[in-house]
């Protein structure tokens, strides 16, 4: 199970993203100002710290100078398009920075990144009689291995992460293809048709109609 | 070129000019007076001369016995008489067809074409002198020369002086004042130099120091050295400086202002829009959403969309405020107090709070409407702040001259740091407290528009606790 600290003032956006972790299974914790939040990070009991920049009592670079040395990766969540303040934060020894208002599954994509690098997700993904193995690029279905291309692959492992969240065809280009793709989601429809035909998940992979696909987990 | 080059060359060329006109004058005179001195001592020796002549023929004639001499008599007296003369005197007569009868030795002297077209140009009649300076051989003689009758015959007699003498202590005098005038010429554009230098220095830290200004150094200030002409200079740019760091500080004041304003509207607008978003995109992408859970995300899209457009509001009213010329008339006080008391009531009613208002029969120079939304918003923000069965009290009265309306409640106050910050756009003391009322953190910072649109000013004046008092002071000037 992956903690994960949630140091944002605002009531309503702290619970927005508690939400939006719940449908991966992460485990949020909301603190509502820099003091507490500084003092329930510095526990080091998280896998990951969403930090806002403007908080009460202690703004989020104060927090950051805290809490930099415990070693848990930071996200920084801020409403302010100012150049100079991303690299402030970066440079404070933050991981990534998300500007507001952001997308679920951006912020879910980009925490995914963050773990992924500091190896907090899980290496091997199991569904069904499929198992993935994200490190070494080997996927097998009972105990077959089956022969994808590397974007199918990144297709895959991308719905295997995010079961049950309907994925907009421009979010799975942006994601697997990068923006320069921007537009040609023809592409996304034959990838995900390979994927689907190659590990026989006709009925789980599902078209959602003007949004894009989602992948059923299996214990429904 | 420089202006210490200029000052320093020309300063120097007067004063060499000066010098030489008044050595080379003083000179010409001098020599002029001993010219006029050997003159005089060469026309007494010209006419002891001339008697000398006169006497001896005269004395001849009587010893031979003669009744008239012969011009060879007369050549033997003379050539005597000018053999007789010193090497430096020479002499020499002429007959009066002016052909050198004779003369002392240098007799070439007497055969030049100047001497001799000089005593060709001395009339029979005359009776006066006339001198000459001649150049001969490198020595300069002067000349007198007369007609004069001797036997009744007329003669031409020239007696010379050797003066070189004279014109030696003149070029002397020429070359030591030449030489002088050189030494007092490097002495004195030394010090010229060094004088002007001196003069000068301020300009230069002036300069440096206007530079520095100029490159954005508002602080600096020059200290007040040199001349009169500098230390006015000094002064004048020193308060050049001060307006200059006054203006500049006052501009960066405005533009750190717009750039806090533009970063808090900025983050004003992302917040609720990020739950926004965040819900809407929820509900969409997640498969199963509970009945519980889509009336809580519904229910904060519509919250958070509700404080959007109170922002959204209050800023436009913020922005209409800044470009509108307000439409003032004569208004009465306690009639605006009692409309805006109508419509605030609703709100008392809802928060269990009552207004007492006592107001002096006054009336001033405003914009009805806008005057009335100032009343409204502050009356607004005292309820806010005000506890279930709380009071507030509106005042309104003449004090000092002025119009002061005062409203106070007996909330929760706030600390004297929030009190400072409070005219602020998007302060807000209690961000939760105030965005569950719909606040935006714009109300006061409209009522500072709007006062100061009617020359009024806002104070306020708060304890933790203890509640708030907000003051509207309109100068008296408003009041008709």
């Amino acid at each position: 199970m992956i903690n994960i600290l949630i140091i944002e003032d605002d009531v309503n956006i702290a619970k927005m993203i508690k939400a939006t972790l719940s449908i991966v299974n992460y485990n949020g914790h909301c603190c509502y100002d820099g003091k507490s939040g500084a003092a329930e990070a510095i526990k080091g009991t998280y896998d990951l710290i969403l930090l806002d920049i403007m908080l009460p009592e202690m703004n989020g670079f104060q927090v950051m100078e805290i809490i930099k040395n415990c070693g848990t990766p930071v996200i920084f969540l801020t409403a302010m398009q100012d150049v100079a303040d991303k690299v402030k934060g970066l440079r404070l020894g933050a991981e990534d920075y998300i500007v507001k208002p952001f997308e679920a599954l951006e912020l879910l994509a980009r925490i995914d990144v963050v773990l992924r690098r500091s190896n907090k997700t899980q290496n091997i993904i199991t569904y069904g009689s499929l198992s993935v193995d994200i490190s070494s690029h080997i996927i097998t279905d009972n105990g077959v291995p089956v022969q994808l291309t590397p974007k199918e692959f990144d297709v895959i492992v991308y719905f295997l992460q995010h079961q049950d969240i309907a994925v907009s065809r421009e979010r799975l280009l942006s994601n697997i293809w990068g923006y320069e793709f921007e537009g040609e989601s023809r592409t996304v429809d034959i990838h995900v048709q390979q994927v689907r035909r190659k590990l026989g998940l006709k009925d789980r992979l599902i078209t959602i109609p003007k949004l894009g696909y989602r992948l059923e987990s299996q214990d429904k | 070129m420089k202006l210490w080059q200029k000052i320093f060359l020309s300063s120097l060329c007067l004063i060499i000019v000066a010098i030489n006109i008044i050595s080379i004058v003083l000179l010409n005179n001098t020599h002029k007076l001993i010219i006029e001195r050997e003159q005089s001592h060469a026309i007494s020796e010209y006419e002891y001369f001339a008697a000398s002549f006169s006497n001896n023929a005269i004395y001849e004639r009587m010893r031979s016995e003669k009744i008239i001499l012969s011009t060879d008599d007369i050549k033997k007296i003379g050539t005597e008489l000018v053999n007789g003369r010193l090497k430096n005197q020479p002499a020499a007569i002429y007959d009066s067809k002016r052909q050198l009868l004779c003369s002392s030795n240098p007799p070439e002297f007497f055969q030049t074409n100047d001497v001799i077209r000089f005593v060709s140009g001395i009339s029979i009649n005359s009776d006066s002198y006339s001198t000459k300076v001649f150049n001969f051989s490198n020595v300069r003689y002067m000349v007198v020369c007369s007609a004069i009758t001797v036997e009744e015959q007329t003669f031409f007699i020239l007696t010379a002086s050797d003066v070189s003498e004279i014109y030696t202590l003149r070029d002397k005098q020429t070359n030591f004042v030449r030489q002088v005038g050189l030494i007092s010429a490097a002495i004195i554009s030394l010090i010229l130099l060094i004088t002007v230098i001196i003069l000068l220095r301020p300009l230069s830290r002036l300069n440096t120091y206007t530079k520095a200004i100029a490159d954005g150094n508002y602080k600096i200030r020059i200290r007040k050295r040199g001349s009169r002409e500098f230390r006015e200079l000094a002064d004048n740019m020193n308060i050049m400086a001060d307006s200059i760091q006054i203006n500049a500080a006052r501009l960066e004041k405005i533009a750190e202002d717009r750039q806090v304003f533009i970063a808090n509207l900025a983050h004003e607008m992302k917040t609720p829009l990020t739950s926004i978003l965040g819900f809407a995109d929820l509900m969409q992408i997640k498969k199963n959403v509970s009945d519980k859970e889509r009336s809580e995300y519904a229910g904060i899209i519509v919250e958070e969309t509700k404080r959007l457009r109170s922002l959204s509001g209050k800023l436009m009213e913020l922005i209409a405020l800044g470009g509108t010329e307000t439409e003032k008339a004569p208004v009465s006080l306690p009639a605006m107090i009692k409309e805006t008391e109508a419509s605030l009531t609703p709100i008392l009613t809802k928060n269990s709070v009552t207004l007492s208002c006592s107001c002096e029969d006054i009336t001033i120079s405003a914009d009805e409407e806008l005057f009335k939304s100032l009343l409204y918003n502050i009356i607004e923000n005292a309820v806010k702040a005000s506890a279930i069965g709380q009071q507030i009290e509106l005042r309104a009265g003449m004090s000092d001259g002025n119009v002061v309306i005062a409203v106070t409640d007996h909330g929760i106050g706030m600390t004297e740091e929030d009190a400072k910050k409070v005219f602020e756009p998007f302060y807000m003391v209690d961000k939760s407290r105030s965005r569950k009322a719909g606040g935006a953190g714009l109300g006061l910072a409209l009522c500072v528009k709007i006062a100061e649109l009617h020359h009024a000013v806002l104070t306020l004046k708060s304890k933790l606790g203890e509640g708030t008092t907000v003051y509207i002071i309109i100068s008296g000037e408003e009041c008709l």
